[in-house]
């Protein structure tokens, strides 16, 4: 049966991604595969540790970083991750030293924020209301 | 200091105002979704989950799915195999998973949770014991 095993963010340093996304977002690190220069590296989320991989991929292909570019000043975030409490998440995360570009806000049947991962990307937060 | 909108955050609130529904709306559709994750352990009717909502149940089930995209049968459904695969995680046994979780039938929760998930509570187990950690 087909399912979504793995998804991904293209960061410009896997080790700073790593940091990251474990340390600052609270993601357990689930695969590490040392492949020549870079690394198959992936994270899960706490309580979905067998559930879908985010790959931390790295930026090796040029035009990939044009693409991500496009996005970061659009402020158009690359992925959305849930959460329980984006309200929460936003003043524990800020009190860590993570920056924002979009506060916490309702829209409709959700409340969202936007922060910068400091990889290269904007990363949406969403809590359904 | 004032910070400058990105153009995502413009279009975002741009969408919201041209489509969005009433505040009063989003209010009492969420009222109905908080009650389904408060009583989704006992037996509850479409009815009650509309009353919830202070709506009407034809109204009431359309105003839901063009808020979350799924019917409030559908999200219920969710709603207890979300719990049903915590409890599991917890080594909680599949029967009284079944009945914590709004189920009288450990045959139709099984059905419900194959669907849902593509495993059977069995073959969840199965896969959460073979994590080596």
């Amino acid at each position: 049966m087909i399912r979504i095993h793995v998804t991904s963010v293209m960061v410009d340093d896997q080790e700073k991604a790593l940091q990251f996304y474990t340390g600052k977002l609270g993601f357990i690190k689930k695969t590490e595969i040392p492949m020549g220069e870079h690394r198959w590296l992936t994270v899960v989320g706490p309580n979905e540790q067998n559930g879908v991989e985010l790959l931390l991929e790295p930026m090796a292909f040029g035009p990939a970083r044009v693409y991500q570019q496009a996005l970061k000043d659009a402020g158009i975030p690359l992925t959305s991750f849930m959460v329980d409490n984006v309200q929460q998440e936003f003043e524990r995360l800020t009190a860590a030293g993570v920056q924002f570009t979009m506060t916490p806000k309702v829209m409709g049947p959700v409340m969202i924020a936007v922060l910068d991962d400091t990889c290269g990307n904007n990363i949406q937060l969403t809590q359904m209301l | 200091m004032i910070r400058e909108k990105t153009y995502y955050e413009l279009e975002v609130e741009k969408i919201a105002a041209r489509y969005g529904l009433p505040e009063y709306q989003y209010i009492q559709v969420r009222q109905s979704k908080a009650f389904m994750e408060k009583c989704y352990a006992e037996k509850i009717e479409l009815t009650q989950i509309a009353q919830a909502a202070c709506m009407s149940r034809f109204h009431f089930i359309r105003l839901f799915q063009s808020v979350y995209g799924v019917t409030p049968r559908q999200y219920l459904r969710d709603v207890r195999i979300h719990k049903a695969m915590e409890l599991f995680r917890k080594g909680i046994p599949v029967a009284r998973v079944c009945y914590e979780v709004g189920y009288q039938s450990t045959s139709t929760f099984s059905g419900v949770f194959k669907r849902g998930t593509g495993l059977s509570p069995k073959e969840y187990l199965a896969q959460q014991n073979s994590n080596p950690e």
